[in-house]
């Protein structure tokens, strides 16, 4: 690619054109490529511990938990693919940990380069954010295997264990207060059902990560309900 | 066992598809870098979307590093360590690796228990349960973007000034959703957990997501109100390392 600025629309529009099918082409050859790795490593670990996986009980253990892991998938691939865009889409799906991670770490970084979701801006913020996360991740993680040995005391000491554990809560308590302030209204409504949901049902608080889904499409219904009523009135005076 | 889980070949295999991922990540980031720049984006700003991600990432990742010490026990370092490296979450592998521990007759996931067709099919499992996203990442993601893009078109001619800023309005919302549904299982489990309206459970992830709030509002007061705006950047893994370290405090 060469290093040029495209200042007139049609050159830009045809650049922008030509990176948007390149994205597309590159990603599709990543994920393929790695989903046949990451499938393959079991079988050629299996070559070299002389013991290939026991495909039946695979099979049956795939109808026993496998399924809900498969819904949660397809619901997440429909639910972040819009807000992730082409190209972060692509990583994200490959490098995992989407909600702990990889969707508020772009959130994050748009919020901070302020663009609009749907434009180009959006779109290479976001590859930025994710590949710039996946490979903090792959580092830290290298490293840390790296230094394992004489981490691990310190980092399995039952003093350190209840931080580790509310690595999410911390995460989302950061983050409720960044959108909430803004959209306390609209918050209220979701906060208070789930609540009750959950006071009702205990045992839902394991299915959290299905639970999204409902408690979503109800804010989004509320915040289309009052954006029409807002536009209309825009539209009337 | 163990031992043979944790050697040399062993590395290497998972090592060299995590390699694989990094240099997928890489190529990604300079392309999108290169366009930002070809279009016209201040070079600033896509600079500032790196750093933060990658503050932003620091601690986050540190947590995933602890679901590779819990899994290294049973199933030695090098799998765990692929796993959590690329594709997997640490909710999802510690629970998928327990499961089909279960199913190839391991009443627990325990390195003692562990045979080399054991092993080689809990991997598997682990690999093929989640392995969706990708494959409609594969085929659909082309077709599924250009739908949403198609829509917005259309309603952007259909009234251009009316339609346009929904699509971000509702990404806003469906976060809010997101972040509600999280808030009110901590409340339900703290309430309801240990036996409907008992106040029994666990009252620990309620303050830590308070305090991390909290941290976060003066954090955004001084980057709003003071102008400090570098801040930003280090905002949440701030807020976040003060839940946690309230965590250990109470």
């Amino acid at each position: 690619m060469e290093n040029k600025i495209y200042n007139d629309d049609s050159s830009r529009e045809e650049f922008i054109e030509k990176y948007d099918k390149g994205t597309h082409f590159i990603g599709r050859l990543s994920t393929a490529v790695c989903t046949v790795l990451f499938c393959g490593a079991p079988f050629v670990i299996g070559i070299y511990l002389g013991a290939m996986p026991d495909l039946s009980a695979a099979a049956k253990g795939y109808l026993s938990v496998g399924l809900v892991w498969t819904v949660s998938s397809v619901v997440e691939f429909l639910v972040y693919t819009p807000m992730l865009g082409a190209g972060g889409g692509y990583l994200a799906f490959i490098t995992g940990n989407l909600i702990n991670m990889k969707i508020p770490c772009a959130m994050n970084a748009r919020e901070i380069a302020g663009t609009k979701s749907g434009t180009t801006e959006n779109e290479i913020i976001s590859t930025l954010s994710i590949a710039a996360s996946s490979l903090v991740t792959i580092l830290i993680l290298a490293c840390g295997v790296m230094l394992l040995i004489p981490l691990q005391p310190i980092l399995q000491s039952e003093a350190l264990q209840p931080a580790f554990e509310n690595v999410v809560p911390a995460l989302f308590g950061a983050m409720a207060y960044q959108y909430y302030r803004k959209n306390l209204k609209l918050a209220l409504v979701p906060l208070v059902i789930m609540t009750i949901l959950y006071l009702f049902v205990p045992s839902l608080t394991s299915q959290t990560s299905l639970m999204i889904l409902p408690s979503g499409a109800l804010t989004i219904g509320l915040a289309y309900l009052s954006w029409k009523k807002k536009s209309g009135k825009e539209g009337r005076s | 066992m163990i031992d043979i889980l944790n050697s040399l070949p062993m590395y290497l295999i998972c090592g060299g598809i995590i390699l694989v991922v990094a240099l997928v990540c890489v190529v990604f980031m300079v392309r999108a870098y290169r366009a930002g720049i070809a279009i016209g984006m201040d070079q600033k700003k896509l600079k500032y979307a790196v750093t933060s991600s990658i503050t932003f990432s620091i601690l986050p990742s540190v947590g995933i590093l602890l679901g590779v010490i819990a899994l290294s026990g049973s199933l030695g370092t090098p799998w765990p360590w692929l796993r959590l490296s690329v594709i997997g979450a640490l909710h999802y592998e510690t629970q998928v690796a327990e499961a089909a521990a279960e199913q190839v007759g391991m009443s627990q996931l325990s390195a003692s228990a562990m045979t080399p067709q054991a092993f080689t099919t809990i991997a598997l499992l682990m690999s093929i349960c989640i392995i969706w996203g990708m494959v409609l990442s594969f085929f659909f993601n082309k077709s599924y973007l250009k739908k949403l893009q198609g829509r917005k078109e259309s309603g952007e001619a259909d009234a251009k000034n009316k339609k346009e800023g929904f699509g971000d309005t509702a990404m806003t919302a469906m976060f809010i959703g997101l972040v509600s549904a999280y808030m009110g299982s901590y409340i339900g489990s703290f309430v309801s957990g240990k036996g409907m309206f008992t106040f029994q459970g666990d009252i620990t992830p309620i303050i830590v997501a308070v305090v991390s709030a909290l941290v976060m509002a003066v954090f955004t007061y001084f980057a709003e109100k003071k102008h400090m705006v570098w801040l930003e950047s280090f905002s949440i893994a701030g807020s976040m390392l003060i839940g946690m370290i309230a965590a250990v405090l109470i």
